[in-house]
């Protein structure tokens, strides 16, 4: 199966929220048959610009990464509940593509 | 308009006699490789090792904005060009492609570069009368 990122943009909430969102996310993703590999938070931060979402302005926020494998027809369904949730400020979803192989880059040949 | 189809009338004549600007340079070799006067034929020996740009080794991605951010202006935010930048043409592609997907999911700031990055170092060939 294809793997898939999820940038995650969480708003800024207490801990237990915090965790009870989470936990949301990753049962939604799992129910529709995806399976998570990886769960990174990248910390709670100043978010680079306010963004509206839910008629609430957010300028902080929590950042977390989501790596799973999923079937292509699921995405569309998942994405369309993180936007209905309420405490995501922002999702999205990318492909994760094989690394390239940085040895015919221009530069000294080793 | 007449004036053109006298030029086209004339056009044949002034390259009646070709492309006189280039010569060929085929000199007559034998086995050995050398040729009358004593010509090796050989790779040039002052040949310098290729250069590479600065990100040849890097892997460019969208979470690492502050080596993103080193490619745009402190103070309006845009990304620097080619000329500027001096990467190569693949790395600029990476760079700038990672740049706006960042801006879109929410790591990095569009309209400014974030104050915690103004101190690093200047890879770009540009010098700001700050």
């Amino acid at each position: 199966m294809p793997r898939y990122e999820l940038a995650l943009i969480l708003k800024q909430m207490q801990r237990p929220e915090t965790a009870a969102a989470l936990r949301r996310t990753v049962e939604t993703l799992m129910e529709r048959g995806a399976l998570v590999r990886d769960l990174e938070n990248l910390g709670e931060r100043q978010l680079p610009y306010r963004m509206t979402k839910h008629n609430q302005r957010h300028s902080r926020g929590t950042y977390f990464l989501v790596d799973f494998y999923a079937a292509p027809s699921m995405l569309a369904g998942v994405l369309d509940h993180l936007h209905r949730d309420v405490d995501v400020v922002r999702p999205t979803l990318l492909k994760k593509d094989a690394q390239v192989p940085n040895s015919n880059c221009c530069g000294p040949q080793k | 308009m007449l004036c053109l189809r006298e030029l086209q009338r004339w056009k044949p004549v002034l390259c009646r006699y070709g492309n006189t600007g280039v010569r060929s340079f085929a000199v007559a070799a034998d086995e050995a490789g050398r040729t009358e006067g004593g010509l090796v034929n050989m790779e040039n020996p002052y040949r310098e090792p290729q250069k590479g740009c600065v990100l040849c080794d890097v892997t460019v991605d969208f979470k690492n904005i502050q080596l993103l951010s080193q490619f745009i202006s402190p103070h309006t935010g845009r990304i620097y060009g080619r000329h500027i930048t001096r990467l190569c043409g693949r790395k600029q592609k990476e760079v700038s492609k990672a740049i706006k997907k960042a801006q879109s999911m929410g790591f990095m700031s569009v309209t400014h570069k974030h104050p915690q990055f103004m101190k690093d170092p200047n890879i770009c060939g540009i010098k700001h009368l700050d």
